[in-house]
């Protein structure tokens, strides 16, 4: 083996190593068997459940209106899917722990930046994916129920609830599995996390924003019937809590060994 | 010597790492590693030699002590202080279906190197650990000899001034081995090494420092000359031909030499160990007409052991033995 010849020193680009790892971790995402499982189960669940009301239509002339199929399509999502994407999000450092990762943490990355990086990738994938199958949902049903009491609106209003509700889900799975030294911990603490916090919330009081509140309205939203403030209060209470469980998680992981 | 300790490309000072209050990997570790060593990292399975280097990668934090690189402390968010180090994993894991050119092309972004100086340099790497005609072939059904150059390629792509490679040449075959030796001597002209290594011939043939770590202690660091300088130089082994029966009068000659604590004779072969105090040429020179004498002739004559290797082990050696005695130069140091 012959030594390369020496090149002059270059400018480094400190955020390159950020854009690295997110774009490794979203063609991971991607190609990982557990997101075509959770994309195929859901447009399958979408076709057959759109299908299966088109028909009852057609056929017997029972009409289900499009807020409530959606409403059921996306809280499926949810409750239906959110083990997959449990699954999905809770070995995104941990199972790379040891091997892979070090690899890549022994070279010119700091721990928030690779933080970031993964915990970013598996938001745009896993929210991308839901906001092109909620479009798609909801333009079906546009279509094919020509339903008038869909609303734009509504429907803008219910899928950022949903995605809210995502970004949280996420952002647990993935500050999880960096403080956690395996995959099937890390998707049992954030199981028993999110089940056991969402059933608590169900106990509170009607006027405190809950998950399962927020679902059971939906088609209620979609139909443009909602309370801007307590879904102001729902979206940005998930939002904050994504970013306080992040920033643990990031500073949890910047003090652990690899 | 560098006198400041800026000048130093790693200082560590009472180094120790116990992982959950369970095993005590490195304990007490102060060396200082100047620019242009070439350090020998020795010792046994467990002895912690791969906890040291992460912590000096700042891949583990230390339970104690620090480790400072380039005089600048490292932690696990030093991102600009691993931007000067290359770094070989003992067994180099890569991520299933890249090619040589796109793993590449990973590690130089994760350095931060843009894409006008990384395509060129990735491009050259490639050719310099002849990668060439599978460049565009997925690594995972690679060798190990092709690993360990892929390996080597990516610890040079950031140009680093510190390279840490954690026994390189495992799984070699003797062909790739020569390459990767010949590669940290040529290295060694312009970069700091350290290199770990269960193979104390490799370490002996490269490197210009030891240190060596028994159970997790630093028991030697300094120069190889110096660990050398340490081992016994008193066994020998000569190949003879000749008459069997003037061998054996030979022998016995020998055995009735005062400076030889043992003589034996396996075969044609003569094994002689001298006693400490004995003046080594003088006693070589008598073995040597004795063979003339009874017309013996001499094949080879070989000091038994390899250099580095015996006196790694006496170091060991010497350190098992000293048993609890160990205690008190640790609290008088302490």
């Amino acid at each position: 083996m012959d030594v390369p010849t020496t090149i002059p020193a270059i400018r480094i680009n400190r955020f390159l190593p950020y854009w690295a790892v997110f774009g490794s971790d979203v063609r991971q995402t991607l190609s990982s068997w557990i997101y075509r499982l959770w994309v195929l189960l859901s447009v399958a669940a979408a076709i057959g459940y759109l299908l299966y009301r088109f028909g009852a239509k057609q056929q017997a002339g029972f009409v289900t209106p499009a807020p409530e199929m959606i409403g059921d399509l996306l809280t499926w999502i949810i409750w239906g899917s959110v083990t997959l994407i449990i699954v999905l999000t809770a070995g995104t450092i941990s199972g790379e722990r040891g091997s892979v990762a070090d690899s890549v943490l022994s070279r010119g990355i700091s721990r928030h930046q690779y933080f970031l990086g993964k915990w970013h990738a598996r938001l745009a994938v896993i929210l991308g994916t839901f906001f092109a199958l909620a479009a798609i949902a909801i333009g079906g049903a546009y279509l094919l129920l020509h339903n008038d009491e869909l609303t734009i609106i509504g429907s803008i209003v219910g899928v950022t609830v949903v995605a809210a509700l995502l970004v949280l889900v996420i952002t647990c799975g993935v500050s999880v599995s960096a403080l956690s030294t395996s995959t099937v911990v890390s998707i049992t603490i954030v199981w028993l996390m999110l089940y056991g916090a969402g059933f608590l919330m169900s106990l509170l009081p009607a006027h405190y924003p809950a998950p399962d509140r927020a679902l059971q309205n939906l088609p209620n939203v979609l139909k443009g019937y909602y309370d801007i403030q307590m879904i102001g209060r729902l979206v940005s209470g998930a939002l904050s809590l994504s970013i306080l469980v992040a920033v643990a998680g990031m500073i949890g992981f910047a003090r652990r060994d690899v | 010597m560098a006198e400041n300790s800026s000048d130093l490309v790693v200082e560590s000072f009472k180094l120790t790492k116990i992982y959950q209050n369970r095993q005590i990997a490195l304990n007490d570790v102060t060396l200082r590693l100047e620019p242009g060593c070439v350090l020998g990292l020795l010792g046994h399975n467990g002895a912690g030699k791969t906890t040291l280097l992460r912590l000096i990668l700042g891949l583990h934090r230390p339970t104690a002590g620090w480790v400072k690189v380039f005089g600048q402390t490292m932690t696990p968010n030093a991102a600009a202080l691993r931007r000067r180090i290359g770094y070989i994993p003992t067994n180099p894991q890569f991520p299933r279906g890249m090619t040589p050119i796109t793993y590449l092309d990973y590690i130089a972004r994760l350095f931060g190197i843009p894409a006008q100086a990384r395509k060129p340099r990735l491009a050259s790497l490639i050719r310099a650990v002849d990668l060439l005609s599978v460049s565009g072939d997925p690594i995972d059904g690679f060798s190990n000899g092709m690993t360990a150059r892929l390996a080597v390629a990516c610890s040079l792509i950031n140009e680093p001034d510190l390279l840490i490679w954690d026994e390189p040449t495992h799984g070699l075959d003797p062909e790739g081995r020569r390459s990767m030796l010949d590669l940290i001597k040529t290295l060694a002209r312009e970069k700091t090494l350290i290199v770990s290594s269960h193979n104390l011939s490799d370490i002996d043939e490269v490197c210009n420092h030891a240190a060596v770590l028994s159970h997790g202690h630093l028991i030697y660091f300094g120069s190889l000359q110096d660990l050398k300088g340490r081992m016994r130089r008193n066994q020998y082994e000569l190949d003879l031909d000749g008459d069997q029966k003037a061998i054996t009068r030979v022998l016995n000659i020998i055995k009735a030499m005062s400076d030889f604590k043992s003589v034996g004779l396996r075969q044609r072969r003569l094994e002689l160990r001298l006693n400490d105090d004995v003046n080594i040429a003088s006693a070589l020179a008598n073995v040597f007409m004795t063979l003339a004498d009874n017309k013996v002739t001499l094949i080879s004559i070989r000091s038994m052991g390899q250099a580095t290797e015996q006196a790694f082990l006496d170091l060991v050696e010497k350190e098992e033995a000293r048993g609890f005695a160990r205690a008190w130069q640790y609290s008088e140091a302490a």
